[in-house]
Formats: structure tokens, C-alpha cells, sequence
């Protein structure tokens, strides 16, 4: 008993251990998002109220003051491009996903296998890759750096995860529904609109959430192909870079702004996480 | 991963797919396929942009001139060895979190919570998070270090070391896909296999070694293939922490052709070691598929 009680004792000290891993950073830009350029540049301070005198300036100047006008249009267009591309991800991606589970694909020598396999395969290339050769094609189309370009590269980019996720999901769908109700003279649009969406819906609303936070962090097309008008919240914080001094309290806040949308969701989603998306893939 | 043939096939042959397949089949050959083939076509020419995009056949001078590149291939050995470090350190620390969770514990969630959090967070915040962590005067690492009495380091400045800290972010970033994912298939393991092994005696390493691990096996493999195809294509974090440097001892592949293309503009050359990225993916890709193969047979056949 004496033993086993030790043994606890070092598992908890373990996962403290690595629980401490994980949060140090992001402890260090909460906390820096709140100090007086002073307190950072004298050297480390660890504990507000302690070692240093917590303010909201970085804070007030983000969100009502100087620092506004700035935020305010990337992070405008992280919402719109976020939301815009994830929208027509799922749908797009329901589509096929659909055509792949309850259809026999035949093009040549290629069955359902071949097909969700190719499209999933696509996540695989480098977007420096394709990154290249967009900056050139959405130049010549009159696309480059504006919402409507992103919201159709993030689509793209999103299409092999949303589709594999939604096959999974479809998959588990008993397709004996949809047979009832074709007995009974529903037409094919009747039955996917009030049969095969209500019942798909969670798996739907999961692969939105996945897809978004992807969008949402996204930063190399982003660094590529968009300059100042449709640059999103990625290169706003990576161009502060380039400026002579970090300002690192001001930096940090926009770091959480970025941030904090994306914890919520993953913290939301945890138990889809486990149970429906990995449950599924591993074997 | 390929995966059973479809169980429901309700309607065969009765309608086609493929007006449910046409709008997927059609971005992904327009943003991806025809991409891929515009940068091959890159890779064999000489662009100029004045006056509009022009390309000229350029034959193989860019392949050629990757052969003898010593900045490539130095790009390239920076790659391999984040992604053989990184990728190793996380799934070896991914399983032992997971073994360590997966049991019943007072507080299990609240430490799945905590853990997986990184995995989810801009890759961008990340960056500079972890360039404050290295910061040589201001940083908090540095100010621990003194703390202890031990002498500071040059986290990013000197140039052996820089990588180090970037697969040290990386580990920090990454571990949670590999804990969550190997927690997942550790709860899905039949339990009774388990229980009767413990009847029998078994338990700790010999447990583990001989009943869990094996089961496990093709679950580690898969993750590892994944994150190792993600982990090539690295570029966020090291734009931010390092940019590449000192000079050029933590530039990535994809870094590499994002200077090449974009602060040099010589497009062509850029997408050439882009296109050599690629296929090195391709290669690891088709490689551990291989693996992945072997050990699901083998799998089988016991």
C-alpha cells in the first residue's frame, strides 16, 4: 500500500513536471502582455505584484487606442478568410465525402479507395511549394492579396482534412435511413436535407472547428501571398519582427488575441478529439 | 492510409457521384495539381517579370546549380536533423505521458487540458513565446539559470546550439499529437487481453514489453508517419526565433526557398528547392509506408 501510494506520488510529480512544460510560455506572454516596457527591458520579472507593477496600457492601446486602427483590419480579415474558407471547406468537403461512401466511383481504373485516397495524399505537399506558383497564378487573375484569393487557397489547403474527416463520419451514418425514406418517394434532395445533414451535423460542426483553427493559423500562404490588404493576424504579429525594437508587452497581447479564440475551440472539442476523429484513424 | 472499401454503398450504380465529387476534385486540381505542375515547369526555366511574366526552357541549369549549392544541401542536413530529433524525442515522450495517463487519476482532465494545449496554439505566437523564453538578457531561461547559480546560454546566438532550441519548441509544440493519439489507442486496447495477462502475473515492463507495446505498434508507427511528413515542412517557428540564423545554421527547406524565391526573387531557383522538398517528402513518405505495411502484417500473422 506504502509503495503504491509512492508510486502515485511520482506520476503526479511527472505530469506536474511536464503541466509546468507546457504552461511556463504561455504564463510568460500573459504576464508580459501586462508589464511597463521597463519591466521587460531591465531583465526577467516573474510575478506581478511582486517584482513587477502589472498594467493594461499594451492592453488599452490595442484595443481602444493607437494600436487599433492597426489590429483592427488583420484581424478582420482572419475572421472573414477564417470563417469563409472553413464554411466552404465543409461543404465542399460534405459533398465528396458523401459521393465517396454512398456511391461506387468508377473513373477507369480508380474505385472509392483510389479517389479518397488521392484526395487526402494532397495534404502531403509542401504549401512552399504550391506556394510559388499561386503567388504568380492569383498575380495574373488580379487575386493576389485580397479575401477572396485566401478564402479559396485555405479551402483548398483545408479540403484533404475536411473530407477524411467527414468519410469517417459518414461512414459510421447506418445508410438504412436514407433507403426508408427513398422507398417512401423522397426525393435525393429531400433526403439530404432532412435526413443525412441533421444526423451528420456533429461530425459536421467538428471538422468546422478543425478546419478553422488550421485557417486561423495558417502563416506561410498568408506570408506569400498577401502584403496589406488582406494580410491576417499571422503576419501582423511576424511583421512587428522586423521593426527596430520588439515591443514585446504590446506583441504579447496580440499574441493572446490570436491565441485565445483557438484555446476556447480546443478546449471545446477535447472529447471529439479523442473519442470520434483519433478512435477512428489509428487502425 | 488506405481504409476498408465502404460498408454502405445503399444505391450502386443507381445515380453517379460524381456531381458530389466534381466541386473537390475541381479546387484540388486547380489550387494544388496545376500549382505542382506550374512550379515544375519553374523549376526547368528562366523567369523574368518585367514586363509581365515570361518563361524561357532553362534546361536543368537549376537542378544543376542545387547539386553544387552548398546552402541547399546545408538546409537540407538542418531539415533531416529536426525532424529525426524532434520526432523521436516526441514520440518517446508522447508514449511515456500517455502510459503515465492512462489510468485513472484525480485531475486527469484538467492535465489533458494542459497538455494538449500547445499543439493547437499559431505557430507565430509560438515563435515569439519561445524567442522571449531564449532571450539572452531579458529571457526567463537565462534569468532561472542565474537564479541557480549556473552560467547563461546562448540559446539562439551561437551556432551549434541555435537548432537545438528550435527542436527544443518544436518538442514543446508538438508532443501533445503524439500523447493524445497514442492516449486515444492505449483506451481503445482490449482490456481483457490485459487483465488476463496480469491473472498470469505479468506486470510493469514485462507488461508493457510484451502485451501493450506490440498492440500499440501500429498506432505509433501511423503518427509517426504523420507528424514526420508535417515535421519536413517546418518554416513558422524558425522564421520567427532565429530567421534561419546565425547565419544560416538553423535554415529549414522550406526557409531556404521562401529567401530564395521571395527576398532574392529568383523564382525559379526557389521552386527548384521546393520541388526538392517535395520529393524528399514523397521518398520518407513512401518509406515509412513500407514500415507501416510490415508491421501491420506483422501484426497479423501473430
Amino acid at each position: 500500500m506504502r509503495a503504491r501510494g509512492v508510486r502515485l506520488a511520482l506520476i503526479y510529480a511527472a505530469l506536474c513536471a511536464w503541466g509546468l512544460f507546457a504552461l511556463f510560455p504561455l504564463y510568460w506572454t500573459v504576464i508580459a502582455s501586462f508589464k511597463e516596457p521597463l519591466a521587460v527591458s531591465q531583465g526577467a520579472t516573474f510575478l506581478p505584484w511582486v517584482d513587477f507593477q502589472p498594467t493594461l496600457s499594451a492592453w488599452r492601446a490595442i484595443l481602444f487606442g493607437i494600436e487599433k486602427e492597426t489590429v483592427g483590419r488583420p484581424l478582420a480579415n482572419s475572421v472573414i478568410i477564417g470563417l469563409g474558407s472553413t464554411f466552404l471547406v465543409v461543404v465542399v468537403g460534405a459533398m465528396a465525402a458523401y459521393g465517396l461512401t454512398r456511391f461506387q466511383v468508377r473513373a477507369g481504373p480508380l474505385g472509392n479507395q483510389d479517389v479518397l485516397f488521392w484526395i487526402v495524399s494532397q495534404r502531403m505537399m509542401p504549401p512552399i511549394v504550391t506556394g510559388l506558383a499561386l503567388f504568380l497564378m492569383l498575380r495574373v487573375v488580379g487575386l493576389i492579396d485580397t479575401r477572396t484569393g485566401m478564402v479559396l487557397v485555405y479551402t483548398a489547403f483545408n479540403l484533404p482534412l475536411a473530407v477524411w474527416l467527414m468519410h469517417n463520419f459518414f461512414k459510421q451514418i447506418p445508410p438504412s435511413l436514407e433507403e426508408a425514406a427513398l422507398t417512401d418517394g423522397a426525393s435525393r434532395p429531400q433526403i439530404l436535407w432532412r435526413i443525412v445533414l441533421p444526423v451528420s451535423a456533429p461530425g459536421m460542426v467538428a471538422t468546422f472547428l478543425f478546419c478553422l483553427v488550421f485557417a486561423w493559423n495558417e502563416f506561410l500562404l498568408a506570408l506569400i501571398l498577401t502584403f496589406n490588404n488582406a494580410r491576417t493576424m499571422p503576419i501582423l504579429i511576424a511583421s512587428q519582427h522586423t521593426q527596430r525594437a520588439i515591443e514585446w508587452w504590446s506583441l504579447s497581447a496580440m499574441s493572446l488575441i490570436t491565441i485565445l479564440p483557438v484555446v476556447l475551440i480546443a478546449v471545446g472539442l477535447q472529447r471529439y478529439l479523442v473519442t470520434n476523429v483519433l478512435g477512428g484513424s489509428g487502425r | 492510409m488506405r481504409e476498408r472499401p465502404p460498408i454502405a454503398q445503399p444505391f450502386p450504380g443507381r445515380q453517379s457521384a460524381a456531381p458530389f465529387l466534381f466541386p473537390a476534385v475541381g479546387i484540388l486540381l486547380l489550387f494544388t495539381v496545376f500549382p505542382f505542375l506550374f512550379t515544375l515547369t519553374l523549376t526547368l526555366s528562366r523567369v523574368s517579370l518585367v514586363g509581365g511574366l515570361r518563361l524561357d526552357f532553362g534546361g536543368l541549369t537549376n537542378w544543376i546549380r542545387l547539386a553544387t549549392d552548398d546552402r541547399f544541401w546545408n538546409s537540407l542536413s538542418n531539415t533531416v536533423l529536426i525532424v529525426a530529433a524532434a520526432v523521436t524525442l516526441e514520440l518517446l515522450l508522447g508514449l511515456a505521458l500517455a502510459l503515465l495517463m492512462n489510468r485513472p487519476l484525480r485531475g486527469g482532465g484538467i492535465f489533458r487540458t494542459v497538455f494538449i494545449l500547445p499543439m493547437t496554439l499559431a505557430p507565430i505566437a509560438i515563435g515569439y513565446t519561445w524567442r522571449m523564453m531564449y532571450h539572452e538578457t531579458i529571457g526567463p531561461l537565462n534569468a532561472l539559470l542565474d537564479m541557480a547559480g549556473l552560467p547563461s546560454v546562448a540559446w539562439t546566438s551561437d551556432r551549434h546550439l541555435a537548432i537545438f532550441s528550435i527542436i527544443l519548441t518544436d518538442v514543446w509544440h508538438w508532443t501533445p499529437f503524439m500523447f493524445i493519439v497514442l492516449l486515444a489507442a492505449l483506451q481503445a486496447l482490449p482490456g481483457e487481453v490485459i487483465e488476463a495477462a496480469q491473472l498470469d502475473g505479468t506486470s510493469g515492463w514485462q507488461l508493457f514489453r510484451h502485451i501493450i507495446f506490440p498492440m500499440l505498434v501500429p498506432t505509433a508507427v501511423a503518427v509517426t508517419l504523420l507528424r514526420t511528413l508535417e515535421a519536413f515542412k517546418i518554416v513558422d517557428e524558425i522564421f520567427i526565433i532565429t530567421g534561419g540564423g546565425p547565419g544560416v545554421s538553423t535554415e529549414s527547406l522550406t526557409l531556404h526557398a521562401y529567401y530564395t524565391g521571395f527576398l532574392s526573387f529568383d523564382l525559379a531557383y526557389g521552386a527548384t528547392i521546393a520541388l526538392a522538398l517535395f520529393l524528399l517528402v514523397l521518398a520518407s513518405a513512401l518509406a515509412l509506408v513500407r514500415v507501416t505495411r510490415r508491421y501491420q502484417a506483422a501484426e497479423l500473422w501473430s
